[in-house]
């Protein structure tokens, strides 16, 4: 058993940072929009299902699908912005709430009529041959997607730490008033924020669809996932996200070990006591 | 009383009591296809449903994820009730009631400490936790495979014989009498201090403690009662279609019953009454365009919290009816 343990927590790092690609946008919405995003995983299936779409219906290399599909996805969060979540700025968490379902019902069903309801495998030029790297085997869409994340989510470090754009959107993050005093342009902010994280976890979903399968119905899961694991992150903090999904990730590989049928419920009551008595999350020090 | 003759003073609707008997006892009678019936049963449940989800998020503020489970709950209540000891509905539909209240005390009493998004958060979870428990202890839920073979209640009145509610027109009378002792029990909860009180904390929680309304005891009895009658409706559901299983926790039903309370009107008594009603019946003869249904769901949703945050019944009082009152005054006057 101790010896298949590698591969458990390397199948849980694969899963883990396809859940910190969506939690990412989520937890930056809620951070500067203050908006719980039921609609996010939505984001994650159709960056599937539209890398599906363009790699096998218009027959174009995968690795060309995959940018493109992130693309439209980015454009679609930054239209969606403007035309939806801006008019929920104002309104109570009910409100906000009530329209991302409404958001997430028009998207999934939509995505239904579009792709129809059958799981799909995206067709690319992996081998899919198993690898065997020391005691882990593994195979080279699993290792693409790994290395693919790995350097988004460094890019995205740099991104928010060592550019203008990045700063003044940490700053918007912690004081949206401050940030609009020292002339932060707060709505091209908010804008830039949604399509990003609707950008990461179209590549999420693009990258895992390689792997498994890619149908509509896969956002729903993921949304509750990307709550779950914001929520262990802290609601708001990026580098949480990035933790907690991991940990969400590995914890569930290694549950399977364990009790497989109650795997997912110890994120749910994780997600229970998190919120009602640690709000800022698990890592945060108190 | 004044709202014994308004349905609701704020929709304005002027609803005379015998009236609306009369027609609801007539319905079974008038000639409808069973198909017809068994939607107006359906929809009596829903009713029930939207209802007291409206008193926990209309008039009580807090946006439940939750009712799915209080839902699910009762009919697993019922269901088991029946499968592991033959209680028939009669011993049954208060025991689920009872057992949903009770879960709505336990789990209350942890949730309604918090507000805003962490409720609706700890909200959903809870109604999955739910969801993985009945899928998973097979020992007693059987699993994925549900639990079948749940029979309608049978009672014999001495000198009038013995009524069947196998029949769906007996049947009927039984969910549309629970729709009418849910509707008038929220009713009342609403137009009496405890309701002014739900009121006044949802406009502003503070102001409201300040004044010696404790928000935690209000918002505890909205929610235990609005779970007490989702569990009732999940005993009548289970009784009805005979057959549970853990779809009923899926968050599809959340969402129907959300869409009823939200797009009838969520802090009004004849809202969540249409919204249950139309979204019953609208489905099911929009199957033309069935694969479009689920969208202009989302879109009239979408619409609905953008435009019009009080719902269709706002959309009739605000407009259509002072319209309509300013053509039958220049009719008057000509």
């Amino acid at each position: 058993m101790l010896d298949l343990l590698p591969q458990f927590v390397f199948n849980g790092l694969l899963i883990g940072m396809s859940y910190a690609l969506v939690a990412i946008g989520m937890t930056m919405i809620f951070g500067i929009m203050n908006i719980a995003n039921f609609a996010h995983g939505e984001f994650y299936m159709l960056g599937g299902c539209i890398t599906y779409f363009i790699a096998a219906k218009l027959n174009a290399p995968y690795l060309v699908a995959v940018p493109v599909s992130v693309a439209v996805v980015t454009g679609l969060g930054f239209l969606l912005e403007r035309v939806v979540f801006r008019q929920l700025r104002l309104k109570s968490a009910m409100s906000s709430v009530l329209a991302t379902i409404g958001l997430g019902l028009i998207l999934q069903n939509g995505a239904l009529i579009f792709f129809g309801p059958q799981p799909q495998a995206i067709p690319t030029s992996f081998s899919a041959f198993p690898l065997q790297l020391g005691p882990i085997f593994t195979t080279e869409a699993r290792l693409f997607a790994v290395a693919v994340t790995a350097a988004t989510l460094v890019l995205m470090y740099v991104f928010l730490n060592h550019t203008l754009y990045g700063t003044a959107m940490r700053a918007t993050f912690q004081q949206t008033e401050a940030a609009a005093l020292v002339a932060i342009p707060i709505d091209r902010m908010r804008g830039i924020t949604f399509a990003l994280g609707a950008g990461l976890a179209a590549l999420g979903g693009a990258l895992l669809g390689a792997i498994f399968f890619v149908q509509p119905a896969m956002g729903a899961t993921e949304s509750l996932k990307a709550f779950i694991v914001v929520i262990l992150g802290g609601l708001g903090s990026i580098p949480g996200s990035i933790v907690g999904g991991i940990f969400l990730g590995v914890a569930e590989s290694l549950g399977t070990v364990v009790s497989s049928a109650y795997k997912d419920a110890i994120g749910f009551v994780l997600v229970i006591i998190i919120m009602l008595y640690r709000p800022d999350g698990l890592f945060k020090k108190s | 009383m004044a709202f014994s003759r308004n349905l609701d003073p704020r929709t304005g609707l002027f609803l005379r009591w015998p009236v609306l008997a009369a027609v609801l006892v007539a319905l079974p009678f008038i000639g409808l296809t069973g198909y017809e019936l068994h939607l107006l049963i359906v929809s009596a449940i829903f009713v029930i449903l939207s209802s007291s989800l409206s008193l926990i998020m209309g008039y009580g503020g807090l946006l439940s994820l939750a009712h799915a489970a209080f839902f699910g709950i009762g009919a697993y209540t019922s269901a088991l009730l029946f499968m592991n000891f033959k209680f028939s509905m009669w011993v049954g539909l208060p025991a689920a009631g009872i057992v949903s209240a009770i879960a709505a005390i336990c789990v209350g009493s942890l949730f309604l400490k918090v507000r805003g998004h962490r409720f609706v958060i700890t909200s959903l979870a809870f109604v999955e936790i739910m969801r993985l428990i009945a899928v998973n202890a097979v020992d007693l839920t059987r699993g994925q495979m549900g639990l079948p073979g749940i029979a309608a209640p049978v009672i014999t009145i001495p000198g009038v014989g013995t009524i069947d509610f196998a029949s769906k027109t007996a049947f009927y009378f039984l969910a549309v009498g629970g729709a009418a002792i849910c509707v008038w029990t929220v009713a009342r909860i609403v137009h009496s201090p405890i309701g002014w009180g739900l009121l006044a904390l949802r406009e502003n929680e503070n102001l409201g403690e300040s004044v010696g309304v404790s928000a935690f005891r209000h918002a505890m009895i909205a929610f235990v009662v609005g779970a007490f009658f989702a569990g009732i409706a999940g005993s009548l559901y289970a009784h009805y279609t005979g057959f549970v299983s853990p779809d009923l926790f899926f968050f599809s039903y959340t969402v129907t019953m959300l869409v009823m309370v939200v797009i009838g009107g969520k802090a009004t008594i004849l809202g969540p009454i249409v919204g249950a009603i139309a979204f019953t019946f609208l489905p099911e003869y929009l199957r033309v365009v069935a694969q479009y249904r689920l969208v202009l769901v989302g879109v009239v949703l979408l619409a609905t919290v953008l435009a019009f945050p009080n719902g269709i019944v706002e959309l009739w009082s605000r407009w259509l009816r002072p319209a309509f009152l300013r053509l039958r005054s220049r009719d008057h006057a000509a």
